[in-house]
């Protein structure tokens, strides 16, 4: 527990945000993953061409939006923890089993936290598509559909709009899948991103969309705008 | 060959010359003095029976314990060293459950056994935690996850070995030619209880009774069986 | 000789500790929470508190809740709603803040989301190996007695948790309050987190010793509606929990926006602005709009 090495001045800031917005959303068998291409710093734009996407393992794909260098910290350890469980349990590890590796992960950096917004996107054992989202100290919960980063309070509002089914709290239980089609789902997403590139100066330049189904993970793209 | 083992047998991680190492076969050994233990997997499940030796008439029976659940869905049944047995349970619960912890799914009981053939071989590592001389126990782990049913075998030399169906402890030999007879791969997990049971008789000096033997099933979730449970098999002998 | 190695230390903490190399010791270090210690990281900071105010500011963790629990003669009724809010933002509708530690045993959330989530599942493991090591259930005294030492021992870290144990044992029904101070308060009757103070007064108001196992869950309930009625913090559905001498059960789960219509059919009064408009109100629009027309460009 006793921190390492030179300590730091009052005014030692470890973080910064990077903006950009990431978003999933699960259907009865299949997962979408998306996030736009942005990444600034400040008002300035660092680069229009960085991928937020990543797959994790054959049924896992993870994004994260906040500090780019945190989530990319993450993601390396995560990626190298996946080969750890491959070869101690000779299977690839599921997108569950992720999920909670994922949370556990983050906890585990309460007091100096990861500062990155992360979702994770997988079908699950059944072949369902299946969504986590975070926050930053590794909270989470399974949901039909996410967003997170500087997008999030101006798309999230659309998906409730769309795509809000009865809670899984709620008792009787009632069946809480997306009532969306793979088709249909891509084509919202899309004008998700768009209209957040309307409105947010962090969100633009290009979106990408990581489609995984039974048949495998394919990629669709979509400029945004660039200004 | 009796003078270059005693020369050879004493360190723990010293190899004798025929490039064998002397005190994990001597805790290899012990095991043959302890109690008989057969474990049998069926397509429904695993049984697992013991035999509890009370060296006197006035040792309560019920404080021998050589069952003991893992997790819900594994167990294990040992023999040799039961103390030493207890450290590698309790250390294949710690396993589990953080398995458990860390990806919210019971622990695969390849992964299991894998770990607890790690603790048996931390002998030879180092720091002062590790144990000075290799354990004393042999044990039958049974257990269930998404490939099936599986039964292992571990040794003192951390080696895990798959069976259908495994008997260890004093009355191993016998046993095991008689399990290798009878064994059939269509066996119900009913009539690998009686197999276990007559088994485990056949072995035993004194009558099988609920006091002198223990049983459980992985079938799919561990359940020790209750005297009047075991009695029910012993009536069906 | 010596050439370069690969680090591979930022892989170590895999799980709660590589337990693979200390066999020893470690069931001890999983009973009071050691075992965690050497995967936390801390920052290499001289203000650990000022920075932990600090970084609270960035990551914004979910926060807000109503939870409550009473003992009653037919057992426990435990009863919470299910939103999650990071300032104002509600970031979830769906939380859910029962835990089931086991088929006898329920925890509460309230506070810091990733604290009561990351704690109560690690306590959900310390009650399983006690039971594995001493062939029997905990009891809700020893299972809520490891929770707040272990909260105890990261005191001053910075953890917000209000939770409540609850649970059937050999004792009969069990009832403890524990929280990130290191409190730990065996009670008949608790409320905890933002909307706590409302759904008090209702659950006093109502409480006997001698209700049904349907009037306390409706009681339950109707203090839950009514903190989400009042506290902005508070809302989405309610879930009510029975524990009875078989464990427990979920009883309900109701959407707080069909609640709304049994529990608070007020009649709509006509011309709400004649009672408190008036000259002030009109200027008070006024000045908004200018406010609200001024924006950054």
């Amino acid at each position: 527990m006793a921190p390492e090495g030179a300590r730091q001045h009052a005014n030692w800031s470890p973080y910064d945000n990077n903006g950009g917005t990431v978003l999933a959303v699960a259907g009865e068998n299949y997962v979408i993953c998306a996030s736009d291409t942005r990444m600034s710093t400040g008002y300035s734009i660092l680069t229009r061409n960085y991928e937020k996407v990543d797959q994790m393992s054959p049924k896992t794909l993870m994004a994260s939006a906040g500090f780019m260098a945190d989530a990319q910290t993450l993601k390396k350890t995560l990626k190298a923890r996946c080969k750890q469980y491959e070869f101690q349990n000779k299977k690839p590890i599921g997108c569950v089993s992720f999920a909670q590796m994922l949370s556990n992960t983050l906890y585990y950096r309460r007091f100096f936290p990861y500062y990155a917004f992360n979702i994770v996107a997988g079908l699950d054992a059944e072949g369902k598509g299946a969504v986590f989202t975070y926050d930053a100290v590794g909270s989470y919960e399974r949901t039909n559909y996410s967003c997170q980063g500087s997008g999030q309070a101006l798309i999230m509002p659309v998906l409730d709009n769309q795509l809000k089914t009865v809670s899984p709290l709620v008792l009787p239980a009632v069946s809480s899948a997306t009532p969306l089609s793979e088709a249909a789902a891509i084509e919202l997403i899309k004008d998700c991103f768009a209209t957040a590139a309307e409105r947010d100066i962090y969100t633009g330049d290009r979106v990408e969309l990581w489609i995984m189904n039974a048949d495998g993970v394919r990629k669709e793209e979509m400029p945004l705008r660039l200004d | 060959m009796f003078q270059t083992r005693s020369e050879y047998d004493r360190g723990v991680n010293t190899f004798s010359p025929e490039g064998r190492l002397f005190q994990v076969e001597y805790a290899i050994e012990a095991i043959k003095l302890g109690s008989t233990a057969i474990a049998i997997k069926t397509r429904e499940g695993v049984v697992l029976a013991v035999e509890k030796r009370a060296t006197s008439p006035l040792m309560d029976a019920s404080s021998l314990e050589k069952i003991a659940e893992i997790d819900a869905h594994v167990g294990c049944a040992v023999s040799g060293l039961t103390a030493d047995a207890w450290t590698m349970v309790e250390h294949g619960r710690a396993e589990c459950q953080n398995h458990y912890f860390t990806y919210n799914e019971p622990m695969p009981v390849l992964s299991c056994t894998t770990s607890l053939c790690e603790l048996a071989m931390s002998f030879a590592g180092e720091g002062e935690k590790r144990m000075s001389r290799p354990f004393g126990v042999a044990l039958l782990v049974a257990g269930k996850d998404e490939d099936g049913y599986h039964l292992v075998h571990t040794d003192p030399s951390g080696t895990a070995v798959q069976y259908k169906a495994k008997a260890i402890g004093s009355g191993s030999e016998g046993a095991q030619t008689a399990l290798q007879e009878e064994y059939r791969d269509d066996l119900t997990l009913k009539e690998a209880e009686t197999l276990a049971l007559k088994t485990l008789k056949a072995v035993m000096e004194e009558k099988v009774n609920t006091t002198n033997v223990d049983m459980a099933r992985v079938a799919p979730a561990y359940v020790k069986y209750s005297d009047a449970a075991i009695q029910e098999i012993i009536d069906r002998l | 000789m010596n050439g370069p190695t690969l680090d591979f230390s930022f892989l170590d903490a895999t799980a709660r500790g590589s337990m693979a190399s200390k066999h020893v010791d470690e069931s001890l270090d999983a009973i009071d929470g050691n075992m965690h210690e050497c995967n936390f990281k801390a920052p290499a900071v001289e203000d650990f508190e000022g920075f932990q105010r600090e970084v609270i500011n960035y990551v914004k963790p979910n926060h807000g809740t109503t939870t409550l629990a009473f003992i009653f003669e037919h057992g426990i009724v435990v009863a919470v709603d299910s939103r999650a809010s990071q300032g104002p933002y509600i970031s979830s509708q769906t939380v859910k803040k029962v835990i089931e530690i086991n088929p006898f045993l329920l925890g509460t959330m309230a506070g810091g989301a990733a604290d009561c989530q990351f704690w109560q599942r690690n306590l959900g493991i310390q009650c399983r190996l006690h039971e594995l090591e001493n062939g029997k259930r905990i009891t809700v005294r020893a299972a809520s007695k490891l929770l707040a030492n272990t909260l105890y021992s990261y005191k001053g870290k910075g953890l917000s948790m209000g939770t409540m144990v609850a649970g059937w044992d050999l004792n009969g029904p069990g009832l403890y309050y524990v929280d990130s101070e290191g409190t730990r308060l065996k009670g008949q009757r608790f409320s905890v987190g933002s909307g706590s103070l409302f759904a008090y007064g209702v659950l006093d108001q109502g409480y006997k010793w001698d209700l049904t196992v349907e009037e306390a869950c409706e009681l339950g309930r109707r203090a839950i509606y009514h903190a989400t009625f009042r506290d902005a913090f508070s809302g989405g559905t309610v879930s009510v929990y029975h524990v009875g001498a078989n464990g427990w059960t979920k009883v309900t789960g109701d959407d707080v926006g069909e609640l709304h219509f049994s529990y608070y059919p007020a009649t709509p009064v006509d011309d709400v602005d004649a009672h408190c408009g008036g000259e002030g109100k009109k200027e008070a629009e006024a000045r908004a709009a200018t406010e609200a027309s001024a924006m950054e460009t």
